[in-house]
C-alpha cells in the first residue's frame, strides 16, 4: 500500500482535485456557519447532541437491546455481525435464499466499510447504488472521497464520459441531462430489484426504528420498493427516542450541508404492515461491530462513536482542502477517517501515517456538532504508535536528542551558542535559505530564519535594569496590582471545584451516573 | 418462495442472531467494565434544550415561515381559503402541465375535496389507492403524473411536510410520480420539529406506520460539480398547499 | 469560554490607571515564559512584551530554568520527551502566581500538562496550578489586567492572522481585536479565511512538508490579497511559516508579533 505521502503527493499535482476539493468544502463549511448562526445557541446544541450521544454510548447494551427486541417485534429480522465478513456473509445468504438477482443501494459509509458490493457481484447478484455520486464513482470503480459529496473530485466531463458509456450514446456534459438520464436508468432498476439495501443514520431504541436521512429520494425509493429491505447499521448508531431525534435532526444536516432539514427525513418501523399497498414484505437489519466496541471503555476514544458522520470536519479540514478523500486511504476520509480508520482497525504500524496528515489545528473539532475531539485523538494514535515501539528511527533519535537538550536549561544555552556558532556556514543576511537537512522540505516553500545573536535570555540581565527603573518611574502599577490580587482570590476561590481555571471552559462533566464521562479535565477547550 | 424451508431458514438465524446479541450485549458491558445494564437508565438528556421547547409561533408567522422554508428548498406553497379553492387550484394546475394520470390516497379528506370529478372531467385518469384491493400499486405510483396526498403534519420551522404510511395512504404516492401535491389544513402546521416527533413517542411502538416521511421540497441532487438538479428520484415539483 | 472579566472592565486604559499613586512593593510574582521560539530565534518579542508589561506597571521575571513546552514531543506521540521537557516549565515556574507567554500555543501546551502528567501526582498537582495560572499576553492584559487601550499608534496597512491554538483551543479571540482596534491611526484590513490554519503544526511541516507547503502558500496568497503591509499575530511559530513563504517569494510585509507592533506603537518608534 502507498503511504499517505505519496496519495497526497497525486493530490496536490491535480489541479482540478484540488479546486473542485476547495469550492465543495467552501460551499458546504458557509453553509454550515450560516445555518448554525441561523438556528442560533449552537453552542447549547452542540452540548446537547454531544449528551445524548454519550449517554447513549454509556448505556449502549440497555439501548441496543432494547432496538432489537422492538424491531423484532415490528416484523423485523435482526442480525449481529462482530466483523464485517460476517455481515456480508449474512447479507449474501439472505440475497441467495431469496434467490435474488439485482440489488439497489442507497448511500451507506458502513456498507463501503464491507465491500459488500464486489461480493455481491462475485455471487452473480447486480448491484446498483442509487445516490447520483455513488452511481457515478461505481461506473468509474472507485471509492466515495467525501462522506456527503461522494464524487467531489469528478468533473462534468468525466461524468459524461462514464454515463455516456453506460447509455450507449454521447450525453452532452450539462447536469440536467446527465441528473435527467441517470433518473430514467435507475427508475428502471429500482422497479425491478429484488432487494433494496440502506444504510442507517439513527435507530430509535423505543420503538426499533430507522431513520434515514437524504435529499434524492434514492433511500425512499430502495425501503418502498423491493419485496426485501436488507438495512446494515453501525452498533452505535442509536438513539433513545424520537424526542431525541429533534436534536440530530438540528445537527446533521446543518453541519453536512447547511439544510434545516435534508429533502426527506424518513422514520421506517418494520416491513410493510400485510394491508399497505407498498413498502418492503421482509426486512432485515444487520448490525455491525468491525472494531466499533474496540472504543469502548477506552477514555480517549470511546467518544469517536459519537460521530454522526455530518462530513462537517472534513469541509474544515485545512489538509482535506489540499489533498481530497482518497489520499486517507480508507473508507472514511478527513480528520474523521484518520482517526476512525485506525481506530477500527487496530493497526498499529500504518497508525502514524495517516494520523501524521494533520497539523493539530483543530478546526474539525470546532466543526463537529457533537465536539468530538479528533485533534487530541490524532497525538494519542501518535503516541500509542511511538510507546508500542513502531516510531520511526530517524524521529525517535531525534526526539531523544530534543528531550536531552530541552530537560536542562544550561545545556539548551550551550546549544544555543554552539548553533550561533554552527549556522554562520549557512546564514545569509540573517535567512538561511539552503535546503539541506532537516530544512530540506522546510525551505522548498520558505527561508528559515537564523538563531538570534544573542538568545533572550542573554538579554534578560540588562533589559531587567532597564525596565526596572522604569516601573518605579512611572508608578503606575497599583491599578495592576489591584487586578492581579483580585484575580488571584478568584482563582482560589474557584479551586476546590477545579473550576474557574484561566483559559478553560467549564466542562459539563457528562452523565450523571458517571459512566459516561470519558472525557478527561484538560483533554480539550471550548473555543 | 415464502415455503417451509426458508421459514426454518429464517429460525435458524434468529436463534443464531439471539445468541450473538447476548455475546454483543455482554461484551458492551465488559468494555464498559460494569454489569449489564438490563433497566432503562433516567435520561436527563432528552430531546431539545428546554428553551426550545417553548418556542410557539402564532398561525400567522407559521404560515410565513412555513412558505419562507420550503419556498427556499425550491418547493412551491399557495394558501387557499377553503377545499373548493384548493380543487380549483389542482384542476388548474392539472390542465397547465398536461398532466393525465393522477393518483392519490384513500383519505377522507382528499374525498370530500372532490378533485377526482372534475380531473375526470377534464378527460384525466384518476386512481385511489389502497392497499386494501389487489392492484400493481407501485406501478401505479410510477406511471402518475401528480401524486396527491394529505399531509398528516407540517413543521414551519424546517418547511417540512409529514405523511405516514397506511393502507390507504402508499408511501410511492408521495414519492414516485413527477409532481406531488400536498393538502395541509392549517391547523396541522406545527412550529417545531419535535412537536411532530413527540408524538411517535406517545403514541409507541406499536402505533407506528411502516413509514413516516418527511418531506422539504423536491428531490435534488448537487452530486455533478456542485450544480443544483432537481428531481433525480423523487418528484421534482412539489406543492404544499395550505387551505383554511 | 467562561471569561473571569466581564465587559466594563475592559473599556479600562492606561490613562485610568496612571492616576494611582500607590507604589507599595508587592508580593505578586510575575514570570516570564520566553518559549523556546522566542528566546532562541525572537528575542524582541519577549523584550517588547516586558516593556509594554513594564509601563502598565507589572515587572517581570525570567527564571531561567525554563526551556521548551515539549510540544514538538507530545505532538508527535513522544509523550516520555514532552515530559522531560514540560518538567523544566512545572519547577521553573513552581513559585510564580502568573505565567505569561507570547503564544496561544505554548501556553495550550501547558493546558495539556494535566493529561501528560496524569500517572504522577506529584507533577500532576503542578501541572493543575501551573494550567491555572498561565495566560497567553493578550489574554494577560485583557482579562486580568483589564487593559485594552495601550495609546498606540502605528499608522500602516495590517491584518491579523488568528493562531489556531490561541484562538480555538484556548478562545482567544476578542482580547488582540480589542487590543488592535485601539491602536491609532492604524488601518486593519480583514484577512481572508482567516481562520484557516497556516500549516505549521510543528513536526508536520517537516514530515508533511508538500501538504504544509501548499497550506502556507495558500495563507500567504490570502494576505498578499489583502495588501496590507504588515502581518501580525499572536504565535511566533506561525508568523515564522508564513513569513518564511513571504521571503521565499521576496514579498516585503513584514511580520510582526502583536506585542512588538504595540511596543512600537507605544514608543513611537
Amino acid at each position: 500500500m502507498s503511504s499517505v505521502k505519496e496519495r497526497a503527493d497525486l493530490a496536490l499535482n491535480n489541479d482540478f482535485l484540488r479546486k473542485a476539493v476547495r469550492f465543495t468544502t467552501e460551499r458546504l463549511r458557509d453553509g454550515k456557519r450560516k445555518a448554525a448562526d441561523d438556528h442560533g445557541n449552537w453552542e447549547e446544541w452542540r452540548e446537547r447532541g454531544r449528551q445524548i450521544r454519550l449517554h447513549t454510548i454509556a448505556h449502549l447494551d440497555y439501548y441496543l437491546h432494547r432496538f432489537a427486541e422492538q424491531a423484532r417485534a415490528n416484523g423485523a429480522h435482526v442480525h449481529f455481525a462482530s466483523t464485517g465478513e460476517e455481515a456480508v456473509r449474512i447479507a449474501l445468504e439472505i440475497a441467495a435464499r431469496k434467490q435474488a438477482r439485482s440489488v439497489v443501494k442507497s448511500k451507506s459509509m458502513v456498507s463501503e466499510e464491507l465491500h459488500v458490493n464486489r461480493a455481491l457481484e462475485e455471487a452473480g447478484v447486480e448491484t446498483v447504488e442509487t445516490d447520483l455520486g455513488e452511481y457515478i464513482i461505481q461506473l468509474a470503480g472507485e471509492a466515495p472521497s467525501h462522506i456527503i459529496i461522494p464524487a467531489i473530485h469528478k468533473n462534468r466531463y468525466q461524468i459524461a464520459e462514464l454515463l455516456s458509456r453506460e447509455a450507449g450514446e454521447e450525453l452532452p456534459p450539462e447536469t440536467s441531462v446527465l441528473a435527467g438520464f441517470v433518473r430514467r436508468k435507475l427508475r428502471a432498476k429500482f422497479l425491478e430489484a429484488d432487494i433494496g439495501m440502506t444504510g442507517c443514520n439513527f435507530a430509535i431504541a423505543e420503538t426499533g426504528s430507522i431513520v434515514l436521512f437524504e435529499n434524492e429520494g434514492n433511500a425512499r425509493m430502495v425501503s418502498t420498493v423491493p419485496k426485501t429491505q436488507i438495512t446494515f447499521m453501525g452498533m452505535e448508531r442509536i438513539i433513545p427516542s424520537w424526542s431525541d431525534l429533534e436534536v440530530m435532526a438540528t445537527l446533521l444536516p446543518r453541519s453536512a450541508t447547511g439544510q434545516k432539514l435534508t429533502v426527506y427525513m424518513s422514520g421506517i418501523t418494520g416491513p410493510r404492515r400485510s394491508a399497505d399497498g407498498d413498502g418492503p414484505e421482509e426486512m432485515h437489519i444487520i448490525i455491525l461491530d468491525n472494531g466499533r466496541s474496540e472504543q469502548l471503555g477506552d477514555p480517549e476514544f470511546q467518544e469517536l462513536l459519537n460521530c454522526i458522520r455530518c462530513g462537517a470536519c472534513l469541509n474544515a479540514c485545512p489538509v482535506y482542502r489540499h489533498i481530497g478523500g482518497h489520499a486517507y486511504g480508507g473508507t472514511y476520509s478527513g480528520p474523521i477517517g484518520a482517526v476512525l480508520t485506525p481506530a477500527l482497525n487496530k493497526n498499529v504500524a500504518e497508525w502514524d501515517d495517516i494520523a501524521s496528515a494533520s497539523s493539530l489545528c483543530g478546526a474539525c473539532y470546532e466543526a463537529c456538532p457533537v465536539k468530538i475531539p479528533l485533534h487530541d485523538m490524532l497525538v494519542y494514535l501518535r503516541r500509542r504508535k511511538v510507546e508500542q515501539g513502531y516510531g520511526n528511527k530517524l524521529e525517535t533519535a531525534g526526539m531523544k536528542g530534543f528531550a536531552a537538550v530541552t530537560a536542562n536549561s544550561k545545556r539548551f544555552h550551550q546549544v544555543l551558542k554552539a548553533g550561533r556558532v554552527l549556522q554562520r556556514l549557512v546564514v545569509r543576511n540573517g535567512e538561511i535559505p539552503a535546503q539541506i537537512g532537516p530544512l530540506k522540505g522546510w525551505n522548498r516553500y520558505r527561508v528559515a530564519p537564523s538563531l538570534a545573536n544573542q538568545p533572550f535570555r542573554e538579554r534578560w540581565d540588562s533589559l531587567q535594569h532597564e525596565l526596572r527603573a522604569s516601573v518605579e518611574q512611572t508608578g503606575t502599577g497599583a491599578v495592576a496590582q489591584e487586578r492581579m490580587r483580585e484575580a488571584l482570590l478568584q482563582r482560589a476561590a474557584a479551586r476546590p471545584e477545579g473550576n474557574g481555571v484561566p483559559g478553560r471552559t467549564h466542562e459539563v462533566s457528562g452523565d450523571q451516573d458517571g459512566n459516561a464521562t470519558v472525557r478527561k479535565e484538560g483533554q480539550t477547550y471550548d473555543g | 418462495m415464502m415455503d417451509n424451508e426458508y421459514y426454518e431458514w429464517l429460525k435458524t438465524k434468529e436463534a443464531e442472531a439471539r445468541q450473538k446479541q447476548e455475546q454483543f450485549m455482554d461484551r458492551i458491558a465488559g468494555k464498559l467494565k460494569r454489569p449489564r445494564q438490563r433497566e432503562a437508565p433516567a435520561h436527563p438528556f432528552r430531546g431539545a434544550p428546554a428553551y426550545w421547547r417553548e418556542l410557539d409561533w402564532s398561525l400567522e408567522e407559521r404560515l410565513a415561515r412555513f412558505e419562507e422554508n420550503f419556498t427556499a428548498a425550491g418547493g412551491h406553497v399557495v394558501r387557499l381559503a377553503n377545499f373548493e379553492a384548493a380543487k380549483a387550484y389542482i384542476a388548474a394546475m392539472a390542465q397547465t402541465l398536461g398532466a393525465r394520470y393522477i393518483l392519490r390516497q384513500d383519505d377522507p379528506l382528499l374525498a370530500e375535496l372532490g378533485v377526482d370529478e372534475v380531473l375526470t372531467a377534464e378527460g384525466a385518469r384518476v386512481s385511489v389507492w389502497n392497499g386494501h384491493r389487489s392492484e400493481a400499486w407501485i406501478t401505479r405510483a410510477a406511471e402518475a403524473d401528480f401524486g396527491i396526498v394529505a399531509a398528516d403534519y407540517a413543521v414551519a420551522y424546517t418547511g417540512s411536510l409529514v405523511v405516514r404510511s397506511a393502507p390507504e395512504k402508499g408511501r410511492s404516492v408521495s414519492l414516485l410520480p413527477t409532481a406531488l401535491f400536498a393538502i395541509v389544513p392549517v391547523d396541522r402546521l406545527k412550529t417545531r420539529l419535535g412537536e411532530v416527533l413527540e408524538t411517535f413517542d406517545k403514541a409507541g411502538r406499536e402505533a407506528l406506520p411502516a413509514g413516516i416521511h418527511f418531506i422539504s421540497g423536491p428531490s435534488r441532487s448537487a452530486d455533478i460539480e456542485n450544480d443544483l438538479t432537481i428531481g433525480v428520484h423523487g418528484p421534482g415539483v412539489v406543492f404544499a398547499l395550505l387551505v383554511g | 469560554m467562561e471569561r473571569r472579566n466581564q465587559a466594563d472592565t475592559i473599556t479600562a486604559t492606561v490613562t485610568s490607571m496612571a492616576g494611582a499613586a500607590d507604589t507599595a512593593k508587592t508580593n505578586i510574582k510575575v514570570s516570564m515564559f520566553a518559549t523556546c521560539i522566542g528566546d532562541a530565534l525572537y528575542p524582541r518579542i519577549g523584550e517588547a512584551m516586558a516593556r509594554l508589561l513594564a509601563r502598565l506597571g507589572v515587572s517581570l521575571e525570567f527564571p531561567p530554568g525554563q526551556t521548551c513546552c515539549g510540544q514538538p514531543a507530545f505532538n508527535s506521540g513522544y509523550w516520555e520527551e514532552a515530559r522531560r521537557s514540560a518538567s523544566t516549565l512545572l519547577e521553573a515556574f513552581a513559585d510564580s502566581d502568573f505565567v505569561i507567554g507570547p503564544s496561544g500555543s505554548c501556553i495550550g501546551m501547558i493546558h495539556h500538562y494535566p493529561k501528560l502528567f496524569e500517572h504522577d501526582p506529584v507533577r500532576l498537582k503542578m501541572a493543575e496550578e501551573l494550567k491555572a495560572k498561565s495566560y497567553e499576553f493578550t489574554q494577560f492584559l485583557v482579562q486580568v489586567l483589564g487593559v485594552t487601550d495601550l495609546g498606540a499608534s502605528f499608522p500602516h496597512k495590517v491584518t491579523y492572522h488568528p493562531s489556531c491554538h490561541g484562538s480555538r483551543l484556548l478562545g482567544i479571540k476578542e482580547e488582540p481585536m480589542a487590543l488592535l482596534q485601539n491602536v491609532k491611526g492604524m488601518e486593519l484590513i480583514p484577512l481572508p479565511f482567516a481562520e484557516d490554519c497556516c500549516g505549521f503544526g510543528g513536526t508536520f511541516a517537516v514530515k508533511m512538508a508538500d501538504i504544509s507547503g501548499a497550506m502556507v502558500t495558500e495563507k500567504a496568497d490570502h494576505v498578499l490579497e489583502t495588501s496590507a503591509e504588515v502581518l501580525t499575530g499572536l504565535d511566533m511559530a506561525c508568523l515564522m511559516n508564513i513569513a518564511g513563504q513571504l521571503r521565499h517569494r521576496q514579498q516585503s510585509v513584514r511580520v510582526m508579533h502583536l506585542a512588538e507592533l504595540l511596543d512600537e506603537g507605544v514608543s513611537g518608534t
